[in-house]
C-alpha cells in the first residue's frame, strides 16, 4: 500500500479495508434475503395474478364493506390508543420527573410501568376476561351483573392503553428531565403562575415528544394482533386479526396478504413522519444526564397529591392485573373453584415443555446473533463510509417499523416454496426475530457512537494504535453496552412476540406465546396464566442479569436497557 | 532520543463551505520550530491554528505543502506512525479505562512488557503529581486531575513532538495559571519540542519561547512575546496581543532612525519602520495604554480631559479625551491620593520607544522575525 493509501486507510476509516467490504457485502446479502425479498414477494403476491399486474386482490379487500370496516376500526382504535396512552404516559412522566418523589416511589412507578412492557401478549387481555367477563371477579362477583359482554372497542382500548402507555412514559420522561428547570424557574420568577409556566414553557417544549409518543403508540396499536384477537370480538374487527383469520381460518393466503397490505400504508406513513419530521423538531437535547435540581416546586403541593393519586390508581390496576394472573395460575379455575393447585404449572412443564424448550432455544440463538447484527450494522453505518450507507440503515429498519402481521405473512409467502423453503424450521423464526428486533441494537449503537467524541479515537491513534487496535481497545469496549442492550431486547421480544411468528410456527418448532393463544381458545385459562407468569419471570431474570453486566462497563451513555423497549 | 525540530513548509488546507464555497482553513503556513522549543499558535477562533496543529499531528492531511520532523518528511505518515504526544482540549481520556490503563495505553500499543509499563507509568504519574490515582476512572477526577492524566499519557511514550490543543480552556482561572506553569516546567525538564494552540494571549506569553500569531488561515507574525507586544507588524497583531490605542497621523519629518509624526495636534516621535516613509505619508500610530504618562494640570503640550476612571487596586485605568480622540491609559497605582478625578484636565506624554508606526498601506503586512 502506498504511503498515501496507508494514511487514508488509518484516518478515513479503512475505505478499502477488505474486512469492511466483506462485512458490508454479507449484511447486504442478509438484508436482501430477510427484509427486501419477503416484502417484494408480498407485493408480487398481492399485486399480480397469473403473471400480470392487477389491483383486483387489493380492491376486493378495500371495497369489501366488512374489510373496510376493519380498516376504519384499526385506525380508530390506533387514534384512541395513541391519544389516551400519550396522556397517561405524560401523567406518569411528568409526575416522575417533576414531582420530587422519594427514590422508593420512583422505583415503584418504574416497576409498575415496566410490567406491561416485558409481558407476553394476551396478559392484560386474560386479566380483562378474568375481571370483566361474564363470570368476572368484578362484573359478576363484585357487582353481581349477569350476561355482560367484555368484548368490543372499550375493553380492547382499555387493555391496549394499559399495555402500551409505558412506551409514551419512556419517551417523555427523559425529555422532561432534560428540560433545563432553570427555564421554568425563570418564567416563575417573571411572575407566571405554576399553571402558566406549565402551559407556556413546559408543555410547548414537550410537544415534539408528545407527537413522537403519539405516533409510537399509534403504530403499536395498529400493529397489535394479540389484544384484539381476544377482546375485540366479532363486532369490532380490525385488520391484523382479519388477516390472520383469513389465512388460518379460510386458508386464503392471498386475501390475508392483501389485508396486511392495507396496513402497510398507515404504518409506513407513521414511520416516516416519526423519523423525518418529529425527530427534527426537538428543542431539547436528551443527553441522558438530568438537568439538576428544580429551583422551585413546579408542582403545587395540592396538584402533586392529585397527580400521585392518579398514577397510583393506574399503577394499582396494572399490579392488580398481574396479581390476578398469578392467582389464576395457582387456583383450579378462577371464578369457579379457588382451591390452591400447582396443576397448571404441571401442565405447562409436561404438555407445554416442548414449547418452552423451543422458545428458549430460539430466543437463546436469536439473542447473540441479533446483538452482533445490531452493533455490526450500527458501527458500519456510523463509522465507515461506503456506498449505500444511508440506504442500508433505512432498509434495516423496515421489518422493525412494519406491523408484525405484514412481516409474518411476507415471510410465509417468501419462504414457503423452494428454493428457499424455510417454513417449519427454527431458522425462519430466528431470522424473523433478528431482523425485526435487532434494529433496537442498531439504534442503541448509533446513539452511543454519536456520543463518543472523535477525539477518543484520535487520541488512541496519536498514541500509536492503528485502526484495528483502536477499534479493539477503544471503540468496541465503549459500544458493548449497546451490544448487551440490543441482545437483551432481542431475547425479551423473542420470548413475548407473536404477531409475526404466529405465521411461522410449525409442528417441529412452536412458541410459548402461540401455546398461550391455543390455551385461551380452548378456554384453559389456568395454563395460559401459568405460561404468562413463567415468561414474565424469565424475562425479569434476564433483565436483572443484563443490568448487572451493564454496570460492569463504565462507558458513558450506558442507557438502562428497559428504556429501549419503548420502541 | 535526539531532540528534533518541526518544519511546516507552505502547508494549506481547504474545505468546502456551504455558503462561501471553498475556504482556506490554513493558507501557505510556514513554521520552523527549533529542537526543544516551545512554540505557540495564537489567534482567534477559526484562524486555522487548530487545523495547523492537526496537520502537524497527522489527523488532517494538507492539500499542499510538507510537514517535516527533523529531516524526515512525515506528510504522508498517519498520526499513529509519527510518535507524537497530543493533549486534547477535552482531554479525550478513555472512559472505560483506569488512570493507569489510560497512561499505559501507548506503551501497550508499542508492545512493551508489563514490568516496563508498570515502571514507566508509575514514574510519569509521580512526575505529574498523580501517584496513587492508578485505579481511579476519569469520571472520578477533577478537571485539573484529568488534565494531568492527559499530559502523562502524552509524555509517557517519549514522543518526538508534544502537541497541545487549547488544553486549559476547560479549567477555572486559578487552575489555568497553575497548570500552564506546570506544563512549561515539564516541557523544559523533558526538552521536548512543543507546539501549543491557544486563543489566550496571556497564556501564550506565559508559556512560549516564541509565538506565531495566526489570522484567517495565515501566520501573520512570529516572534517572542516581547517582539509581538512592542513591535507588532500589523493592527491585527497589536489588537490581539494586549490592548492598544490607534491614532491616525501624518509623517512630518524623518531624522535618522526617528520619525516625527503629526498627530493629536502635536508632534510625536517614534522609531522609523523599516519600509521607507516620506514626509506627508498617512500612518497609524499604535500606543500601548501603559506607554502614556499622565501629568496633573495643563503644563505639558498635549492636553486631555479625564472622561472616566476605574480603580483596580494595583493599577488605575483612565479613559481620556484628547483632541477629539478617546485614549485608554493604564497607570500603576503610586499610592493614596494618586487617583485623578473625572473631568480634570491633564497633560499626556508618550514614551518615545513605545509608539509603533504602521503605514496605512501595510496594515496587514507579514511580519518578519
Amino acid at each position: 500500500m502506498s504511503a498515501t493509501g496507508r494514511w487514508a486507510a488509518a484516518t478515513m476509516g479503512m475505505r478499502n479495508d477488505p474486512a469492511v467490504a466483506a462485512a458490508v457485502f454479507v449484511l447486504w446479502a442478509l438484508l436482501a434475503l430477510f427484509v427486501v425479498y419477503p416484502l417484494a414477494m408480498l407485493f408480487v403476491r398481492v399485486l399480480t395474478d397469473h403473471g400480470g399486474f392487477t389491483t383486483a386482490g387489493l380492491a376486493a379487500v378495500l371495497f369489501d364493506r366488512h374489510q373496510l370496516r376493519a380498516f376504519r376500526n384499526s385506525l380508530l382504535l390506533a387514534l384512541l390508543v395513541g391519544s389516551a396512552g400519550t396522556v397517561l404516559g405524560f401523567l406518569f412522566a411528568f409526575t416522575a420527573a417533576r414531582g420530587r418523589l422519594p427514590r422508593g416511589l420512583l422505583t415503584a412507578i418504574d416497576a409498575a410501568v415496566l410490567l406491561p412492557l416485558v409481558s407476553p401478549p394476551f396478559t392484560t387481555a386474560i386479566a380483562m376476561i378474568f375481571s370483566f367477563g361474564p363470570r368476572g371477579l368484578i362484573t359478576y362477583d363484585l357487582l353481581g351483573l349477569k350476561g355482560v359482554t367484555v368484548y368490543g372497542l372499550t375493553s380492547t382500548l382499555f387493555s391496549e392503553v394499559l399495555t402500551f402507555f409505558p412506551i409514551a412514559y419512556l419517551t417523555l420522561r427523559p425529555l422532561l428531565a432534560a428540560i433545563d428547570s432553570n427555564v421554568e424557574g425563570m418564567a416563575f420568577s417573571l411572575g407566571a403562575s405554576r399553571w402558566r409556566v406549565f402551559r407556556t414553557v413546559t408543555l410547548p417544549l414537550t410537544i415534539p415528544g408528545l407527537a413522537n409518543a403519539f405516533l409510537l403508540l399509534f403504530a403499536a396499536s395498529l400493529a397489535d394482533f394479540a389484544t384484539p384477537l381476544i377482546l375485540a370480538g366479532n363486532n369490532f374487527p380490525v385488520l391484523p386479526t382479519q388477516a390472520y383469520l383469513q389465512i388460518t381460518g379460510l386458508f386464503d393466503l392471498r386475501g390475508g396478504a392483501a389485508l396486511s397490505f392495507a396496513l402497510l400504508l398507515p404504518a409506513l406513513a407513521v414511520f416516516l413522519l416519526q423519523r423525518y419530521w418529529v425527530s427534527r423538531r426537538y428543542y431539547v437535547t436528551i443527553t441522558g444526564k438530568g438537568a439538576g435540581q428544580t429551583p422551585f416546586d413546579s408542582i403545587a403541593p395540592g396538584m402533586r397529591t392529585v397527580l400521585l393519586a392518579a398514577c397510583a390508581v393506574v399503577a394499582l390496576v396494572v399490579v392488580y392485573f398481574y396479581a390476578l394472573l398469578l392467582y389464576a395460575s395457582l387456583v383450579v379455575a378462577l371464578g369457579a373453584n379457588h382451591a390452591f393447585t400447582l396443576q397448571h404449572y404441571r401442565v405447562i412443564f409436561t404438555d407445554g415443555l416442548k414449547a418452552i424448550r423451543d422458545t428458549l432455544i430460539i430466543a437463546g440463538l436469536a439473542m447473540p446473533l441479533g446483538g452482533l447484527y445490531g452493533i455490526l450494522l450500527g458501527y458500519l453505518v456510523t463509522k465507515k463510509s461506503f456506498a449505500g450507507r444511508r440506504t442500508m440503515e433505512l432498509v434495516s429498519m423496515i421489518n422493525y417499523a412494519l406491523p408484525g402481521t405484514i412481516v409474518g405473512i411476507a415471510y410465509l409467502i417468501a419462504f414457503n416454496d423452494p428454493p428457499l423453503e424455510l417454513t417449519g424450521t427454527a431458522l425462519i423464526i430466528i431470522a424473523c426475530y433478528i431482523f425485526r428486533y435487532g434494529p433496537t441494537g442498531i439504534r442503541a449503537t448509533v446513539a452511543l457512537l454519536q456520543q463518543i467524541d472523535k477525539s477518543l479515537e484520535e487520541a488512541s491513534q496519536g498514541l500509536g494504535a492503528g485502526s484495528g487496535a483502536t477499534f479493539r481497545r477503544v471503540t468496541l469496549p465503549l459500544i458493548m453496552p449497546a451490544f448487551f442492550a440490543g441482545l437483551g431486547v432481542v431475547f425479551i421480544r423473542s420470548m413475548t412476540a407473536i404477531s409475526a411468528t404466529i405465521f411461522l410456527v410449525s409442528i417441529s418448532w412452536t412458541l410459548i406465546t402461540v401455546k398461550i393463544l391455543e390455551n385461551i381458545t380452548e378456554l384453559s385459562l389456568g395454563p395460559a396464566a401459568a405460561f404468562s407468569v413463567l415468561v414474565v419471570a424469565i424475562v425479569f431474570v434476564v433483565i436483572a442479569i443484563i443490568g448487572r453486566v451493564l454496570r460492569l462497563f463504565r462507558a458513558p451513555g450506558a442507557v438502562p436497557m428497559t428504556s429501549l423497549l419503548g420502541g | 532520543m535526539e531532540t528534533i525540530g518541526v518544519h511546516v513548509d507552505g502547508v494549506s488546507k481547504r474545505y468546502a463551505h456551504r455558503v462561501k464555497g471553498e475556504v482556506y482553513a490554513a493558507r501557505d503556513v510556514r513554521l520552523d520550530v527549533r529542537p526543544g522549543e516551545f512554540l505557540t499558535l495564537l489567534g482567534p477562533s477559526g484562524c486555522g491554528k487548530t487545523t495547523t496543529l492537526r496537520m502537524i499531528a497527522g489527523y488532517e492531511k494538507p492539500d499542499s505543502g510538507r510537514v517535516r520532523f527533523g529531516g524526515q518528511d512525515v506528510t504522508d505518515l498517519p498520526a499513529n506512525q509519527r510518535n507524537i504526544g497530543f493533549v486534547f482540549q477535552n482531554y479525550a481520556l478513555f472512559p472505560h479505562l483506569s488512570v493507569f490503563e489510560n497512561v499505559a495505553y501507548g506503551l501497550r500499543v508499542r508492545g512493551q512488557n508489563d514490568d516496563v509499563i508498570r515502571k514507566s507509568v508509575g514514574d510519569v504519574l509521580t512526575l505529574v503529581g498523580l501517584a496513587g490515582y492508578e485505579q481511579q476512572f476519569s469520571g472520578q477526577l477533577s478537571g485539573g486531575e484529568q488534565q494531568r492524566v492527559a499530559l502523562a499519557r502524552a509524555i509517557v511514550i517519549r514522543p518526538r513532538v508534544l502537541l497541545f490543543d487549547e488544553p486549559l480552556s476547560n479549567l477555572d482561572a486559578k487552575l489555568r495559571v497553575q497548570m500552564r506553569q506546570e506544563i512549561r516546567d515539564l516541557q523544559r525538564r523533558l526538552a521536548i519540542t512543543t507546539v501549543y494552540v491557544t486563543h489566550d494571549q496571556e497564556e501564550a506569553m506565559a508559556v512560549s519561547d516564541r509565538i506565531a500569531v495566526m489570522h484567517q488561515g495565515s501566520v501573520v507574525q512570529q516572534g517572542t512575546a516581547e517582539d509581538l507586544y512592542h513591535r507588532p507588524a500589523s493592527q491585527f497583531v497589536a489588537q490581539f496581543v494586549g490592548r492598544m490605542n490607534l491614532v491616525a497621523g501624518r509623517v512630518a519629518a524623518i531624522v535618522g532612525e526617528t520619525v516625527n509624526i503629526a498627530a493629536l495636534g502635536t508632534l510625536i516621535s517614534a522609531r522609523s519602520p523599516p519600509n521607507g516613509l516620506a514626509p506627508g505619508d498617512p500612518v497609524q500610530l499604535i500606543v500601548r495604554p501603559e506607554a502614556i504618562e499622565v501629568i496633573r494640570g495643563d503644563t505639558g503640550t498635549l492636553h486631555a480631559t479625564i472622561v472616566s476612571r476605574t480603580f483596580l487596586g494595583e493599577k488605575i485605568e483612565y479613559l481620556v479625551r484628547c483632541e477629539g480622540e478617546m485614549l485608554q491609559i493604564v497607570r500603576y497605582n503610586a499610592g493614596p491620593g494618586d487617583l485623578i478625578p473625572e473631568g480634570a484636565t491633564v497633560s499626556l506624554r508618550f514614551a518615545a520607544d513605545a509608539v509603533t508606526v504602521l503605514t496605512n498601506t501595510g496594515v496587514e503586512g507579514r511580519g518578519s522575525e
